[in-house]
């Protein structure tokens, strides 16, 4: 997200045209994916490629539009983001994802809970990881003694 | 999902096994996959094994895991690649498993789990509204081979039991499949207001879903897939008897693990057979109104490999497969 | 007619002491399942079906009663609170629920909610009661065509949730329509935009996506935005419960949604959404304030809360007079019926009376429980907000994960949910607006649906499309939709009041 910085540009608006790219980015998979489909052999009077292909085209449109709306609006001063908090929610979400199949539902989602603390400036991150881990095992029994529903589960959770 | 629970099929349990001795060591920890989400078919056929296998003391601890996705085919190939060998995991699945498999072109199929036994079924059948001119079958098999693309059909999704028995029929007669104007719909209760309301020439579902419509006399059924006119519904001719050589049943099963010894195989086969054949087991289907079409052993595994080429042959006929 | 000596009589049986206690223990379990986002009315019925098995007939249909309003309830309460819709027709309550929420006003959002749905509830109970042979047979008469003139509709007046600038309004819109392609089509059963990974042939969850761009996204902006966001979410501005004000501009739309949910409810493929997003169109027009929209209007709490449970009233009408399950959770519902011998279906009001009075009854008094429980709740669930901020978006990403996962855990749901945030910040950073993201996504593959059945079951033939009175009578409805503030314009010379932003 570099070009959301107070943009230098001295003609048009950047993200403007990084999202019109995006777009028409969209535009070309879906339009290719509807190619892909209008040769199998559909024996109805719309097949699955009908809708892709005006979805496509209306995408490409759009990308049009943003462009030239980026181009009339020239710079556009957007104030800066911060990006080490944001990192930290993001280290959070990722990080849950690669350690719920290896450590299960408590520690991976307590991890989660501490790094978004983290990036909302509180810390210290091993007491957060450690309450949050606790809150998690507590709605883990409740959903596993209660509801029934199995939440991935890891050492933690096979001690019960 | 929804076209199990209705209705309230009741038919003569037949259960062809052999008694396989004593249960030998008992199992105390099970795990049950379902591969779909909670409240659909399978996911109620594996907590209604749960609570038998627990409350006649057959296994006291069982769990069920729900995987969802793609027709059971997500959860097959995560318990193919992670219960190998462990005789303590089971998994439900059913005949829409086996189209899934060839139409999502599944890396995993049924050939790499260990199939213990069918449990229950249900059998499909054709409805048009009161007022259709289509009296029988024999009505319409004559109006398909007059126009195909003029009969309309309602039923659930594209490739799923209702289309396949649909292009089953017009094989039968001399239709081209690919030529059945198969109308899809997502829901058991909408495919039905589109038959109710005349908006298609027939509907093809489970048996169940058109039940009560018929009592009331919404519905007329020209024909069900069972081999034999059922004793809950004497009326009703089966499609063989009417000249259509089609019969098909939409079961539910159990299979175990990949890779058990004989022995482990047996010992899971027999906790099985002493769940379906319990009081308790009869009562859960009488419940949910489910048929009891208990099949284990080498006649399971005959009848599945049977109904796995036959699918194979017709999804490739009507276009869903290569 | 007895049906009032019917009515009576299950009421009686309802409000004895023993019964109205599991009334109260269904509402609170609901209540308790249905906050967590993901798992909407449907999966907290089929997740707490079980704890009734025990329970005599009336009392296990009255705490059946219970569950299921308190699910929805609880829905709204989350997305209010902490925008995290826990089904798709509470998503529209999202939108002005949570910024009234964020303002301070969160007492009144839930209250305005919470009596809403009472009313719609109560409303819609009692045409269920009358009318429901006469609406299912105007409901049946809906054909694909008719149902495709609808979405078109839906598609029209969506543009009231568009914002300030029309090429971003659509570019959300083509967005959600994009991602309505994944999966399996279901006519002709081709894997589209699916790339061979077999979690997406199911398509995008509506509520995956939602809970993304909603949570997610907005916890990702807020944090991006530092100290520059560094508002103080007040708990409370002002009273807690609604001011005559509230009052005065909430009993309107309550009304309006109402009749605009339960008819399209009891349409076997009208849903609860399509409803909430015509409410929160319509609100919009009418509105005195409309520059509040997007701020925190009541009406857009009000009008789609009355909405959805009035269409979830609507939804009993196809399912007790013909046995047919619209919505999943009709589906659901249905399985509990069987468990108390009631087999709904066309025969149901004359074999089994007593029960479906009963049930209607039971549905009286849980609706009654809730707003009973709830309007005290409500200083205590604002209290939720005055969670210090680090620990209430280190919460609120933990129950999106949690909702996600328990309805199906699995870690490519768990990534979508991280795309799909990741997309509600860029969205929300460059001023797109979020809501028809998801309206394209529910609508999208509806219309296209609702178009080829037509289409395939004339062979063909557009015409059909035309000849229908309703399908004619709802593109005119559309026709005023789209042109009806240019004629108002041309009319008195004045702008109509249209517009405001939105997220």
């Amino acid at each position: 997200m570099s070009d959301t910085t107070p943009s230098s540009s001295k003609t048009a608006d950047k993200a403007g045209f990084a999202i019109a790219f995006g777009l028409a980015a969209l535009s070309f998979v879906v339009g290719w994916d509807a190619w892909r489909l209008s040769s199998v052999n559909a024996h109805s009077a719309v097949g699955p490629a009908a809708f892709p292909t005006i979805i496509s085209a209306g995408l490409a449109l759009l990308a049009v539009a943003t462009a030239v709306e980026a181009m009339r609006a020239g710079p556009v001063d957007r104030p800066r983001d911060e990006i080490v908090p944001m990192a930290w929610v993001l280290a959070g979400l990722v990080g849950q994802i690669a350690l719920l199949p290896f450590l299960g539902f408590s520690i991976a989602t307590g991890w989660l809970f501490a790094a978004t603390a983290k990036g909302f400036g509180k810390g210290p991150i091993w007491g957060h990881f450690l309450a949050g881990t606790l809150m998690c095992f507590i709605i883990y029994l409740i959903f596993a003694k209660g509801l029934q529903l199995s939440l991935p589960a890891g050492p933690l959770e096979r001690l019960i | 999902m929804n076209q199990n629970f209705r209705g309230a099929l009741l038919a003569a349990a037949f259960a062809i096994t052999l008694p396989l001795g004593a249960a030998q060591a008992q199992m105390s920890d099970m795990k049950i996959m379902a591969p779909a989400g909670p409240g659909g078919g399978w996911d109620q056929t594996a907590r209604s094994m749960q609570q038998v296998l627990q409350s006649e003391k057959i296994v006291p601890n069982v769990q069920v895991l729900n995987v969802p996705g793609a027709g059971g085919t997500i959860g097959l190939a995560q318990f193919v690649n992670s219960a190998k060998g462990d005789p303590s995991q089971l998994i439900v699945g059913g005949y829409v498993m086996v189209g899934a498999i060839i139409t999502n072109k599944s890396p995993v199929n049924l050939s790499q789990v260990t199939p213990i036994a069918r449990l229950t079924g249900e059998y499909e059948a054709i409805a048009v509204p009161a007022s259709s001119p289509l009296k029988s079958m024999a009505d319409l098999v004559a109006a398909l081979k007059a126009d195909p693309q003029k009969v309309s059909w309602a039923g659930g999704s594209a490739g799923g039991t209702d289309h396949i028995t649909a292009g089953l029929i017009a094989k039968a007669i001399g239709i081209d499949p690919t030529k059945v104007n198969y109308i899809a719909f997502s829901g058991g209760g909408e495919s039905l207001a589109s038959i109710l309301g005349g908006k298609v020439t027939v509907g093809i579902s489970s048996m169940s879903e058109f039940e009560s419509q018929a009592k009331a006399g919404k519905l007329r059924i020209l024909g069900i897939s069972s081999p034999e006119r059922l004793a809950s519904l004497p009326d009703v001719p089966t499609f063989k008897e009417s000249g259509v050589d089609v019969d098909i049943q939409n079961w539910r099963m159990v299979a175990a693990a990949p890779g058990l010894t004989p022995e482990q195989k047996a010992e899971v086969a027999a906790a099985v057979e002493k769940m379906a054949k319990s009081k308790a087991w009869e009562d859960m289907l009488a419940q949910k109104g489910w048929v009891n079409t208990y099949l284990a052993g080498p006649e399971f595994e005959a009848q599945l490999a049977k109904d796995i080429a036959s699918t194979q042959t017709i999804l490739k006929d009507i276009g869903l497969a290569q | 007619m007895d049906t009032f000596a019917a009515l009576s009589q299950g009421l009686m049986i309802a409000l004895q002491p023993m019964n109205l206690v599991f009334a109260f223990v269904g509402v609170m379990l609901g209540t308790a399942v249905g906050v967590l986002p993901g798992i909407g009315p449907a999966l907290t019925v089929a997740l707490l079906l079980p704890i009734t098995f025990k329970l005599d007939p009336a009392g296990s249909l009255i705490m059946f009663a219970g569950i299921y309003y308190g699910g929805m309830y609880g829905g709204s309460t989350a997305s209010i609170l902490l925008n995290t819709p826990g089904e798709s027709s509470s998503i529209v309550t999202a939108l002005e629920g949570n910024k009234m929420a964020r303002a301070g006003r969160g007492g009144p959002a839930l209250a305005t909610a919470a009596i809403g749905s009472f009313v719609a509830g109560t409303i819609a109970t009692i045409g269920l009661a009358l009318i429901a042979p006469t609406v299912v047979d105007i409901a049946i008469s809906f054909g694909p065509e008719d149902y495709f003139a609808l979405m078109v509709l839906a598609f029209t007046t969506v543009s009231a949730a568009f914002g300030s600038s029309v090429t971003k309004g659509l570019t959300s819109l083509f967005i959600g329509l994009s991602l309505g392609l994944i999966g399996i089509d279901l006519q002709s059963g081709q894997a589209r935009l699916s790339f061979g990974v077999p979690d997406l042939l199911d398509g995008v969850e509506v509520t995956t996506l939602a809970v993304a761009l909603f949570a997610i996204g907005e916890t990702l902006s807020v944090v991006a935005a530092g100290a520059r966001a560094d508002e103080i979410i007040e708990p409370v501005k002002g009273s807690v419960f609604m001011n005559r004000e509230d009052w005065k501009r909430s009993w309107k739309p309550w009304l309006r949604g109402t009749f605009l949910g339960f008819p399209i409810g009891a349409m076997p493929a009208g849903g609860a959404e399509i409803p909430t997003f015509l409410s929160y169109a319509l609100e919009k027009r009418l509105c005195k304030k409309p520059d509040e929209f997007g701020n925190g209007a009541i009406e857009g709490v009000a009008g789609p809360e009355a909405a959805n449970n009035a269409a979830a009233a609507g939804v009993l009408v196809p399912l007790l007079t013909l046995g047919l399950p619209t919505s999943a959770t009709a589906a659901i519902m249905l399985a509990g019926f069987q468990q108390y011998g009631l087999n709904p279906g066309p025969l149901l009001f004359v074999t089994n009376p007593d029960l479906v009075w009963g049930l209607i009854a039971s549905l009286f008094i849980a609706n009654a429980m809730l707003l009973i429980l709830n309007l005290p709740l409500v200083g205590l669930w604002v209290r939720l907000l005055a969670i210090p901020r680090p620990w209430l978006y280190g919460g609120i990403l933990v129950f999106a994960t949690l909702g996600t996962l328990g309805a199906n855990p699995s870690l490519v749901e768990l990534g979508m949910l991280l795309i799909f945030g990741l997309l509600g910040y860029v969205l929300r950073r460059y001023d797109y607006p979020i809501a028809p993201v998801v309206v394209g996504l529910i609508l999208g593959p509806l219309s296209e649906q609702q178009l080829r059945r037509a289409l395939a079951i004339s062979v063909g033939d557009p015409v059909v499309l035309f000849q229908s009175p309703i399908a004619l009578t709802l593109y005119a409805l559309s026709a005023l939709a789209l042109f009806g503030p240019l004629l108002f314009f041309l009319a008195t010379g004045r702008k109509a009041p249209v517009g405001g932003d939105e997220d």
